[in-house]
């Protein structure tokens, strides 16, 4: 298993800092990305921050009230280290579908 | 525009086109309630964007299977920012958002069928446009979801004189309430200060009137406990009920005006109480 | 201690010569293998040092290799092909890596006018030892430039050759292969099939050159490369409870095209379907197409036919199963064969 770490993103506007409003998910949770993480705060407005990816959330960092700053790290996640860093989706390997079936008469000559 | 409401779906209020900017956001795939749009009314000073995309409430009612209507208030995110005062108007918006969901889709309601008719959520100034709105159209609001409501529009005791003569000269602004609103709206690069001022200015021209019209739906209101902005929430639902509307009110722990918006608790209660 | 190294030294304190590898972990290996046995070896790219890859290829390798043979670039291809040729030239045997397929375009100039050419604008004096690792084709739902099928593009350059392996086993030899050959190879990693187990016997790599029979069958070949070799296997069992028994013909090397073995296949079976992910026009099942005509013109029973990707840019996202050639369409293809009356 690898751990990734994901800092607290540029939230735009020129802002550099954010306080904790609550915490949607806890340590042990397995997340789906895009699934709402927590909610921020800034000095401009309230926003809910999106999983940037699936994993299982091993650690958070900062309490309600607290404030963190851009870069600063927000979760840690750990993935099975196959799918660490990837981009895209790892393929299943699904059983064949068909609806075509073939008909011919084969002349063997 | 994007959405359902594209270009050839344009139709003007008063022969003017006010350039807002309306998108209609379908219900997450193999969701759909079938039940009727929800209207997005952002506060002042904020936009689709920041009140309902960055907070997570188009998600949130996308995943409950929701039709989401959202617009932008003139002068605000990515809609027009028109040079004529009437546009600002809560009285003209109400007209172009009236035109915006019909537009976008949504039919008067009939009894028994749970698709037509519209839901509205606003907050804030949200909030007062959705009162205005669902008591001047009853035959098509089902119900109400008013977060940070007030009963008096902070906006309309706005000292537009001081605004004004600060941004001119930096004349250090007197009222409280006004310097605090100016400095939310200075806040984002992206406000045109001209609109918001014009927007002001129209609404102190229209000041908000609770009790002249008031919407016969069931509504929600839901404030944060340390919002000042919304002390006046009880008020509000008394004239509500008094008129024979069913009320419900829900208090947010900890929060404030500037930060209920994002509560889990604040979204949860809105997407069951219109989930009927 | 991550899973691909452990069982890289799993099998070699067992001393084991067959083991079961995902392509990731057989090139990763391969990898570790060229890099100890070759000192002049050095393996470059962007994330391919301290992460150890996008798609962990590279995984473990600077810790054990040092970051002078193993290490990250910036974020330019263009700079990661014109260090390679300066490499070369100063006598190291580069193995860069471009992160995905359509990052290779900004990298065209280095790859096709100084790589390409160079060992015959200097006589022989300056050979291009590279073998350029390219993670391509589609299959992981990932955004524009990382599932373009680029190996026309290449194949049609003079001085490169152009190889994609379609499993473990092959990955691993076919690695190994090209990073000790002494001309420039663009080595098209299949990237979808990155993460599927097979049986990797370390001592015996087979044929290295030329196509490869990987499926015997009697009334039709198809022909294929890459990820859609896995595919056409599943066409071939399904066209065999149709009665119809389908040879599949992995091709490899896709420059040079090992016009032999399409000719002993074809010769045989009569028939051809050639499956591609790139778009149609100008693809290399053209090219498959012609050179199977030129040899078999008086025994086909059908045109060749070709069953590709479409001539569009390659799509995002849920789309590109509408794009790359599934199951249906290539069962389409095989009946449109088998229809095929003269006259």
């Amino acid at each position: 298993m690898a751990e990734i770490s994901f800092p607290l993103p540029d939230l735009g506007e020129g802002l550099i800092e954010a306080t904790v409003l609550e915490w949607l998910v806890s340590p042990g949770d397995q997340v789906e990305r895009n699934q709402p993480l927590v909610e921020l705060e800034t000095s401009k407005s309230a926003l809910e921050l999106p999983s940037p990816q699936a994993g299982k959330v091993i650690r958070i960092h900062g309490a309600p009230g607290e404030t963190i700053n851009v870069g600063e790290p927000l979760v840690v996640f750990e993935v099975p280290d196959n799918t660490a860093g990837i981009v895209g989706t790892v393929p299943k390997d699904d059983a064949p579908k068909r609806r075509v079936r073939l008909s011919a008469v084969l002349d063997e000559d | 525009m994007s959405g359902r409401h594209t270009e050839e779906h344009i139709h003007t209020v008063e022969g003017t086109d006010p350039h807002l900017f309306v998108e209609v956001h379908e219900p997450a795939e193999g969701t759909d309630a079938g039940l009727r749009p929800v209207l997005l009314l952002h506060g002042f000073s904020s936009s689709t964007k920041l009140n309902w995309g960055d907070t997570g409430w188009i998600s949130t009612l996308k995943s409950a299977g929701r039709r989401v209507i959202t617009v932008d208030l003139p002068g605000h995110g990515k809609s027009g920012s028109p040079e004529d005062l009437d546009s600002y108007s809560p009285s003209r918006i109400r007209a172009d958002l009236l035109q915006v969901v019909a537009d976008a889709g949504a039919r008067p309601l009939r009894s028994g069928d749970p698709a037509s008719g519209l839901d509205v959520i606003g907050y804030s100034l949200g909030s007062r446009l959705a009162w205005e709105f669902g008591a001047t159209q009853p035959e098509l609001v089902h119900r109400l979801v008013l977060g940070g409501p007030n009963k008096e529009d902070p906006l309309a005791s706005f000292d537009l004189a001081a605004a004004q003569r600060y941004l001119a000269d930096g004349t250090p602004i007197e009222d409280e309430s006004t310097a605090g609103l100016l400095k939310m709206a200075q806040l984002l690069p992206s406000n045109d200060l001209f609109a918001l001022l014009s927007l002001i200015e129209a609404i102190k021209g229209e000041p908000f009137d609770p009790a002249e019209a008031v919407p016969h739906m069931p509504m929600l209101l839901v404030a944060g406990d340390q919002d000042e902005r919304s002390a006046t929430m009880p008020e509000l639902a008394s004239i509500a009920a008094h008129a024979g509307g069913m009320v419900e009110q829900l208090l947010v722990p900890g929060r404030n005006h500037s930060n209920a918006v994002t509560s889990r608790m604040f979204k949860d209660a809105a997407v069951a109480f219109l989930g009927v | 201690m991550s899973e691909s190294t452990t069982a890289t030294l799993e099998a070699a304190a067992r001393n084991e010569q067959s083991v079961k590898l995902s392509m990731q972990q057989a090139l990763n290996r391969a990898l570790d293998e060229v890099l100890a046995a070759d000192p002049k070896t050095v393996v470059f790219g962007e994330d391919c040092g301290q992460l150890g890859g996008v798609f962990r290829i590279t995984d473990g390798l600077q810790a054990k290799h040092g970051e002078t043979r193993v290490f990250d670039t910036p974020l330019a291809e263009s700079g990661i092909l014109g260090m390679s040729v300066g490499l070369a030239m100063a006598g190291f045997h580069p193995i860069p890596e471009v992160q995905f397929d359509g990052f290779a375009y900004p990298a065209i100039n280095q790859i096709v006018c100084q790589i390409a050419r160079m060992n015959y604008r200097s006589r022989g004096k300056l050979p291009m030892p590279i073998t350029l690792r390219v993670p391509s084709f589609g299959g992981i739902r990932a955004p524009e430039h990382h599932g373009e099928s680029l190996e026309a593009l290449f194949a049609h350059v003079p001085g490169l050759k152009v190889v994609s392996p379609s499993d473990p086993h092959d990955a691993y030899h076919l690695l190994k292969y090209a990073a000790t050959r002494p001309d420039p190879v663009i080595f098209m990693e299949p990237k979808s099939r990155y993460w599927q187990k097979g049986d990797v016997d370390t001592a015996d790599g087979g044929t290295l050159t030329g196509a490869r029979i990987v499926r015997p069958g009697r009334h039709l070949t198809l022909v294929a490369w890459g990820a859609m070799v896995a595919r056409c296997l599943q066409v071939a069992e399904l066209a065999a409870e149709d009665g119809i028994d389908v040879e599949v013909l992995d091709l490899r090397w896709l420059k040079p095209i090992d016009a032999e073995a399409l000719a002993t296949s074809v010769g045989k079976t009569r028939r051809a379907v050639v499956v591609h992910e790139a778009p149609l026009t100008s693809g290399l099942g053209a090219e498959v197409a012609q050179l199977i005509t030129q040899n078999c013109f008086d025994t086909l029973k059908a045109p060749v036919e070709r069953v590709t990707g479409f001539d569009v840019p390659y799509p995002s996202g849920d789309l590109e199963d509408e794009y790359i050639p599934n199951i249906d369409r290539i069962l389409l293809g095989i009946q449109r064969v088998l229809e095929y009356r003269r006259g």
